[in-house]
């Protein structure tokens, strides 16, 4: 294989194997602890080299990883204390943690072949160069074969305990209550983040991988609410987004990680103004047929309590209801072309189909169904707000 | 006891968080003088009634009347106890401190309290019985002793009306007496006192007035009139007793 | 480096005035974000700033530090917009924006600061100082600009003082009584956002957030006044910010940033340990006492339940009678005598009139309260 060819395979695994605990952390609300993790185990890879001597080895991973467990049991110490507040805890642990790791680097530069510029971006232009050899026969990259075997193990794993993984996560009670530990659960996922971290961290450097861990992960959140969806989509979010970057940093000749990462933000950027159901324009758009059809509902409610023809005169209402003209008008407007409302005279009167909506939607809003009047208002409404 | 000068007056008033209608075309209007419950079941819109009349939530629809004016200009004649709950206790301040906060309106932008603030800020403090334990971090003060500070900083603000939002939430047998007592006591000197009120039991026992409310007014008058089984039902659906019970 | 060299070296002394001053107002400013229980926002913000700093870089091509703080201020308010922005219209949650915007924000500065590096004719260098900071590179213009914005921060927070413990406490309240919750909101937010700022070339965007949480952390273990707060981490800001300094000063390739977070550090952990009131120690001591006082209230309430069955109250009993109680030891019986609760004469053991009030009010306090 050429070297092109395996940064991008890299890239790419490394980016599906970062976006399957990522989904998890997302759900969870814990996408910050993935952002300690990744700062905190930057002593452990120093340490781990000390005594490894060498930035592949397996030890080096699970030594490294293991800080990463330390953190999120620190973090947890500090917030049982009640000293302060949680994320306080988040942010005062991993910059200690990190600037340990990178005065460790600076004090040792000589014997480590880790620079600031390797922290914070990875060295996947280099990836290639270290390649595994077996009885002198070449077996490919060596970071290639560590991010892999991650990936394999964290999908059996999520496939093992892909139920109690979905249960815990979103119905703690339940969970335990059917006698899976979700604190097991918990530190079980902790550690696989910490382990892919660790390995992805020679990739991509100590920032970015929040970024491989968390945007995919949030980019197919704005997309689905099922798990199974969202996992199959942020695993393709990072894989187009690491192919995608190799080659825009080839063009710009500029950092991988930093063009991956730019990569996953311009796709979140899309997704975020344009996804069909979440997105900004469709979010905007919603509310404002919604404050117009909640004025609507508002409107007819108030024809409904009072029967008196001076509370229904056009005039009053405006004055009354409080609302500025326009605002006003096009409620009425809205009123008389789905025929919930005659105007004779100035006098506005609810007619029976505006009669029924108006019931039925106090009905279901007393006992606290508010989500079926949307429903109700397909059946009812010919034009929308 | 009672004058016919309405203290309050809402009108219309309709509030929906996000675009779902929780207060549904509310008219209300609440005379000068009345010690006043406001009940109904959880999420009836209690305290977003609360909210919404003093400006804090933005109605949707009607308009809210104080002394015949906007709340805007009439801040000087009314006072607010919010729920326990909103605020985070571990802040770095003193009993005597939050009270105090109650004289902050009244002094306007920048200028600080004074000699004068703290003098009244101690009297309040007094009046509900916490003066021993002015210097004391919040922290440090039980529930019924959280809720007599906020009860004097209301106090301290020395308005006409009042809006307590639960003062009686997770409070000892003690001072749910003085409370109600000082209550009672704004009452006699002619202010209007509103509370959000869960417990069904003592509404006869502490209140004169009461509001029935579940996202529509449903009914507003004397509890010796009004307050039976007929508006209980209304409010809580048939099986309201076991709310009673609650 | 010699101790002298501090005082008469020019170049160093307008360094450590320069941290001293951004540790003073980081200090004070985070002392709101912690209160304020945004903590990781400013990690956020920082992180935020990297592509602004880059971008400002890449059209100017100058070095001058203000135009490139002016872009870093740009991107980080873009990142803090963008992040509401997040949180309010999508149902994505605060941490994960937080987040996304850190990460990505980063990513992209780190892909145009690459891209500068590759440029052949700028003079691309010193941009890395962003990364972790330089304070050698800081020049008496900077640190003059650091004054101008403390001072001018200061006068607004002795200003708005009373609007801020306000709406830092209750902001409904705030509202009710008339204050315009928004504008000090904006404003509280906006000081924050300029310190982070102002403090990105000597600690860098990285660990720019340290800066403003450890203070904060550790001066409210030691106050329960908000006023006492802001100066404590005032003063524990400035402190880190020149111990930090000095250190990596005397040390060859040692960015500033890292050393004062880890002097910070020292200061949280010394106050979580050792605060006399909140602090860990003492509260574990306080703990361990409270848990022997139980017992030994347990022992004399045991004592007092075999005394009261007599009608002389201090009457002696064998000390053996006490062996099927399992609160006891020797040691309690001594304690209790200290007390001056009970008195031993050889085998037996007689309650005085005290330990008997003692052990009276106790069963009342056991009572409900009527």
């Amino acid at each position: 294989m050429n070297p092109m060819l395996e940064i991008q395979l890299i890239a790419a695994v490394t980016a599906a194997a970062c976006a399957v605990p990522g989904v998890f952390l997302v759900l969870r609300k814990m996408a910050l602890i993935s952002d300690a993790i990744s700062h905190s185990i930057l002593p452990g890879i120093v340490i781990g080299f000390f005594i490894t001597h060498d930035l592949a080895s397996p030890w080096l991973i699970i030594l490294a990883a293991f800080s990463g467990i330390i953190t999120v049991v620190l973090v947890e110490m500090i917030q049982k204390t009640g000293l302060v507040k949680e994320d306080t805890a988040i942010g005062l642990v991993f910059p200690a943690l990190f600037s340990i790791g990178v005065i460790l680097i600076a004090q040792n530069a000589n014997d480590v072949h880790l620079d600031v510029d390797a922290v914070l971006l990875g060295d996947l232009a280099f990836a290639p160069f270290d390649r595994w050899m077996v009885d002198g026969s070449d077996w490919g990259p060596k970071g290639l074969w560590i991010i892999s075997i991650i990936l394999l193990i964290s999908l059996a794993l999520l496939v093992a305990f892909y139920k109690e993984l979905k249960l815990s996560t979103f119905d703690l009670g339940l969970s335990s209550a059917l006698g899976f530990s979700p604190v097991l659960i918990h530190y079980g996922l902790m550690s696989v983040a910490s382990v892919t971290t660790v390995a992805a961290f020679d990739a991509v450097g100590a920032i970015l991988v929040v970024a491989l861990m968390i945007a995919p992960a949030a980019t197919a959140y704005l997309l689905t609410v099922d798990l199974k969806r969202m996992l199959l989509l942020s695993v393709l979010f990072g894989i187009a987004s690491a192919i995608g970057g190799y080659w825009m940093a080839r063009l710009l000749d500029a950092s991988i990680s930093g063009s991956i990462t730019t990569v996953l933000g311009l796709l979140f950027l899309t997704v975020y103004l344009l996804a069909p159901n979440k997105g900004l324009i469709a979010v905007l758009f919603r509310q404002s047929r919604q404050r117009i059809e909640v004025s609507l509902l508002t409107f007819l409610l108030h024809l409904n309590n009072h029967d008196s023809l001076e509370e229904r005169r056009v005039a009053h209402l405006q004055e009354h209801i409080n609302w500025h003209r326009v605002r006003a008008n096009s409620v009425l407007d809205l009123a008389v072309k789905n025929n919930m409302i005659i105007i004779e005279d100035e006098v506005v009167s609810l007619t029976d189909k505006g009669l029924e909506f108006t019931e039925r939607a106090l009905d279901y809003i007393m006992t606290n169904k508010d989500e079926k009047i949307e429903d109700m208002k397909d059946d009812f409404f010919l034009f929308r707000g | 006891m009672m004058s016919e000068k309405i203290a309050v007056a809402v009108d219309d008033l309709t509030v929906a968080y996000n675009y779902k209608p929780v207060l549904w075309d509310i008219d209300l209007s609440i005379p000068e003088g009345v010690l006043m419950a406001i009940v109904g079941p959880n999420g009836a819109g209690k305290s977003t009634l609360i909210k919404s009349i003093l400006g804090i939530i933005d109605p949707i629809a009607g308009s809210v009347k104080i002394y015949g004016k906007p709340y805007s200009k009439q801040r000087d004649q009314v006072a607010y106890v919010p729920q326990k709950g909103s605020v985070d206790w571990d802040f770095p301040t003193t009993a005597l401190d939050v009270v105090m906060m109650g004289t902050y309106g009244a002094l306007g932008w920048i200028k600080r309290p004074g000699s004068k603030q703290k003098k009244q800020s101690l009297e309040a403090l007094e009046k509900v019985g916490m003066l021993a334990f002015k210097n004391r971090q919040i922290s440090q003060l039980s529930g019924g002793q959280q809720q007599r500070i906020f009860l004097a900083r209301a106090l301290v603000q020395n308005a006409a009306i009042y809006f307590m939002d639960e003062p009686f939430q997770g409070v000892d047998a003690t001072t749910e007496i003085a409370i109600i007592n000082i209550l009672k006591e704004l009452r006699k000197a002619g202010k209007t006192v509103i509370v959000v009120h869960h417990d069904l039991q003592t509404v006869p026992e502490y209140f004169d007035w009461v509001t029935f409310l579940n996202v529509k007014h449903i009914a507003t008058g004397p509890v010796k009139d009004i307050f039976n089984d007929d508006n209980l039902t209304k409010t809580y659906g048939i099986n309201y007793k076991v709310a009673v019970q609650q | 480096m010699e101790l002298t060299d501090f005082f008469t070296n020019y170049t160093l002394r307008t360094i450590t005035l320069g941290t001293a001053v951004l540790g003073a107002i980081c200090g004070m400013l985070g002392s709101f974000a912690v209160l304020r229980k945004q903590s990781l926002l400013g990690d956020a913000i920082s992180h935020a700033a990297l592509p602004g700093i880059a971008i400002a870089f890449l059209i100017t091509s100058a070095k001058d530090s203000n135009i490139l703080l002016l872009g870093a201020l740009v991107s980080g308010l873009i990142g803090v917009f963008w992040i509401r922005g997040i949180i309010t219209k999508t149902h994505l949650k605060t941490d994960t924006a937080l987040g996304l915007i850190l990460s990505l924000f980063f990513g992209f500065g780190m892909l145009l600061l690459t891209y500068i590096q590759k440029q052949p004719n700028a003079n691309q260098a010193g941009l890395d100082k962003y990364l972790f900071g330089q304070a050698a590179t800081l020049v008496e213009s900077d640190v003059r600009l650091m004054l101008i914005v403390t001072g001018i921060s200061l006068i607004i927070l002795l200003l708005f003082w009373k609007e801020f413990k306000l709406l830092l406490f209750d902001k409904n309240y705030a509202l009710t009584l008339g204050f315009n919750t928004r504008f000090i909101d904006g404003l509280i937010s906006f000081l924050i956002v300029l310190a982070i700022v102002i403090g990105l070339q000597t600690v860098g965007v990285v660990l720019m957030s340290a800066m403003l949480l450890a203070p904060a952390a550790a001066a409210r273990q030691w106050t329960n006044s908000l006023g006492v707060m802001v100066g404590l981490a005032a003063i524990f800001g400035a402190c880190s910010g020149v111990f930090g300094t000095a250190i990596s000063a005397s040390q060859p390739g040692l960015s500033t940033g890292p050393v004062i977070v880890l002097v910070a550090a020292v200061f949280v952990t010394v106050s979580f340990i050792f605060s006399p009131e909140r602090g860990i120690l003492f509260k574990q001591l306080r703990l361990i006492r409270n848990r022997r006082e139980l017992e030994l209230k347990k022992t004399l309430y045991f004592m007092y339940d075999i005394v009261r069955k007599h009608e002389d109250v201090s009457r002696p009993h064998a000390i053996r009678i006490l062996n099927n109680f399992q609160g006891f030891t020797k040691n309690t019986l001594s304690q209790l005598a200290e007390k001056d609760w009970i008195t031993i004469q050889g085998q037996n053991w007689s309650m005085t009139s005290t330990g008997f009030e003692t052990a009276a009010n106790l069963y009342n306090k056991n009572l409900p309260e009527p």
